[in-house]
């Protein structure tokens, strides 16, 4: 007992300043949210769809050129290929609440996150329970969910937890294209869940198949958090924006992504 | 490692993949009779944030009979993919990478030392370096993260909370050279997409020495724990001879060869191997002469041509055939990359045509042989030992069901 107390004392106390008094300390080569310039041309799309792993993660439609970010692996090849028309911003708040919200087009607005105005998510906001299902992935997207359990991130401060049962969840947490074998699996665990219920689905492969094929998903997700595999940052402040909760991050929204452009 | 065998017929190459082995589902055993039997069924959706697979305990009473394991729930083709994929490497690497997350540098590393078996490309002592360097950071990752698990399986939160943490630690390490935790979008035929700065180099450094100081006091604490050792001690044994009849590998396998094949043996191979894998690092890191040209070379796998910058040819490419280095004029070639990965040598195996097309792909994560070891391990115990033996193996339900 006195060992372990001594070992706490000389390893202190490690929670991260993210979300709460600080934003989270990013990798200087960390690629967030991407950003198309508008002189993008079609010869510059084709270069940076021909290096791209994904198909249909980079397009030309009647609304312009446009990423996909449910596709997009952030491997940051298109950015190589089109020096100064594509670039990886630092941006690292890529929760969104619609699929559509995940398209990145040539020469918008500034970028602000959405805030959640569904009451019935905002009602969740003292205790989030969720189930993981894990359908068929790699396993990293799983990995770096499990890591916001750990004493570096600890989540559960803020309510939020994954449960063992569906019986006890709010929303169904998916990961993994959904595989032909963990399509049934998916399909009772969801329905196991008492109403009212969210799908959030994290990870290209959950959003869209990512580099694989896309099962079918029991429901809409409400929350979609793109990444191959997402950022634990990206997640916990999707998680508590999804419930309508304000961090450091999202009230000092100006004046981090003015230093987030630098 | 690197190995190349011509064949005359398709149908040759295959029946050699065959021999690399794989995962085989062990034969069903009947249900057993009797009053005390009874059996547990478990997944595929578990109670914890981990991928399914599907246990069945066949008790006698309060003790496991046997364990059957069913996997196959992630099959998702991956093996398929990067064939249909030929001719577009960055796909092919990150559908490599995407096999296991937790082994994406391991399987990078393979994939990239197939085609360059292929293509005759030479890797310069730098980018061998790092790509070591990123493999062992991948290694000490997963192991801590295990040996944190496991002290949270029994209960004892001060190493399970100092470990946790400490994971995320070395996982930030290696985003320090790449920008993602699990090393993805890094290696690639020739070399790296990645450069390590003296900057970036010095971070890591200090890095590195924080975190195994914090790491070697939160695993003394475990290891001398009297409660901790005497619940894994002679818990989930793999006897020696047992473990070489079912052909295990990695720390499973040292764990029956150097010890006695507990749970305890596993944890103890796994803080060794940390250990050596730190030797390997810091060795790495502090050899000047390695990165003193270092002058921020990149190898890229986008732009023009597949694959220029610092990797260079041994000799150029013939008109007519696809092979430039290890050259061959059979009408098929298997090239066979062996990579020591964290659970174990990690395979991967090519077959390439004469114009070096790619005609079959086959991958063998070290859990596919694991697997009746873990089955082995839970003979005579009770379930409630499940949870410790299973996390000391650790394995890939996705790296086995590709």
């Amino acid at each position: 007992m006195l060992k372990a107390l001594i070992a706490r004392l000389r390893q202190g106390f490690r929670t991260g300043a993210f979300p709460t008094k600080a934003g989270p300390n990013l990798p200087p080569d960390f690629r967030g949210r991407p950003a198309l310039d508008a002189g993008l041309t079609t010869d510059d799309l084709a270069r940076a769809k021909a290096v791209c792993p994904v198909a249909d993660a980079l397009g030309h439609d009647a609304g312009g050129a446009f990423l996909d970010m449910g596709r997009c692996t952030f491997c940051g090849r298109c950015a190589e290929a089109c020096p100064g028309k594509i670039r990886f911003t630092k941006e690292y708040r890529l929760g969104v609440f619609t699929r559509e919200a995940l398209v990145v087009r040539a020469g918008e607005a500034p970028y602000e996150p959405p805030r959640q105005t569904n009451p019935e998510a905002c009602a969740l906001r003292q205790s989030f329970q969720l189930r993981e299902v894990s359908a068929g992935g790699c396993a990293a997207c799983e990995l770096d969910a499990n890591v916001l359990g750990t004493l570096a991130w600890d989540m559960g401060r803020f309510g939020i937890r994954f449960v063992a049962s569906p019986r006890h969840a709010d929303a169904i947490y998916l990961t993994g294209p959904v595989s032909p074998n963990m399509q049934r699996a998916l399909e009772k665990t969801y329905a196991a869940a008492p109403e009212p219920k969210f799908l959030i689905a994290a990870g290209a492969c959950a959003i869209s198949g990512g580099l694989y094929a896309h099962g079918t998903l029991p429901a809409v997700p409400a929350l979609f958090i793109p990444g191959c595999p997402p950022h634990p940052a990206t997640t916990l402040e999707a998680l508590l924006r999804f419930t309508g909760r304000e961090t450091f991050a999202t009230t000092n929204a100006s004046r981090l992504s003015s230093s987030l452009s630098s | 490692m690197i190995e190349t065998h011509a064949f005359e017929s398709a149908e040759q190459a295959q029946a050699f993949l065959q021999t690399l082995g794989g995962y085989a589902e062990p034969p069903a055993v009947a249900p057993l009779k009797g009053e005390a039997a009874h059996e547990v069924a478990v997944g595929p959706v578990h109670a914890g944030v981990i991928e399914p697979g599907h246990f069945r305990f066949q008790c006698v009473g309060e003790n496991v009979y046997n364990l059957q394991i069913f996997l196959g729930y992630q099959h998702r083709g991956v093996e398929d993919a990067i064939v249909q994929a030929d001719g577009n490497l960055p796909r092919q690497i990150a559908l490599a990478e995407t096999c296991a997350g937790d082994t994406s540098i391991a399987a990078a590393t393979a994939f990239a030392e197939i085609i360059e078996a292929r293509d005759g490309l030479r890797v310069s002592a730098r980018d061998h370096a790092l790509r070591r360097l990123l493999l062992e950071l991948e290694r000490i990752a997963n192991h801590v993260g295990d040996l944190g698990a496991l002290a949270g399986d029994v209960a004892f939160l001060p190493t399970a909370s100092f470990c946790g943490r400490i994971r995320g630690d070395y996982l930030n390490l290696t985003a320090l050279v790449c920008g993602n935790r699990f090393g993805r979008n890094a290696v690639v035929p020739g070399g790296l997409r990645v450069a390590l700065t003296d900057e970036t180099r010095t971070k890591i450094l200090a890095g590195l020495r924080a975190a195994k100081r914090d790491l070697d006091a939160a695993l003394k604490l475990m290891f001398e724990s009297p409660s901790v050792c005497d619940r894994l001690d002679g818990t989930g044994v793999v006897p020696k001879d047992v473990a070489a009849q079912l052909g295990l590998v990695g720390v499973a396998r040292r764990a029956s060869d150097e010890l006695n094949g507990d749970v305890l043996a596993r944890a103890l191979i796994r803080r060794k191997e940390i250990d050596e894998a730190h030797e390997v690092v810091f060795g790495l890191l502090e050899e000047e002469s390695l990165w003193a040209k270092d002058n921020g070379q990149r190898t890229m796998d986008s732009g023009e041509g597949p694959h220029t910058a610092n990797a260079s040819r041994d000799e150029p490419r013939s008109e007519n055939s696809g092979w430039a280095g290890a050259a061959s004029a059979a009408p098929f070639t298997a090239v066979v990359a062996t990579v020591a990965a964290w659970r174990g040598p990690l395979v991967h195996a090519a077959v390439f045509d004469t114009h070096g097309a790619m005609r079959r792909y086959k991958i063998v994560d070290p859990s596919a042989h694991n697997w009746q070891g873990l089955a082995w391990a839970l003979r005579g115990e009770q379930i409630s030992n499940f949870p410790i033996c299973n996390k000391s193996f650790n394995l890939s339900y996705c790296g086995t069901d590709r």
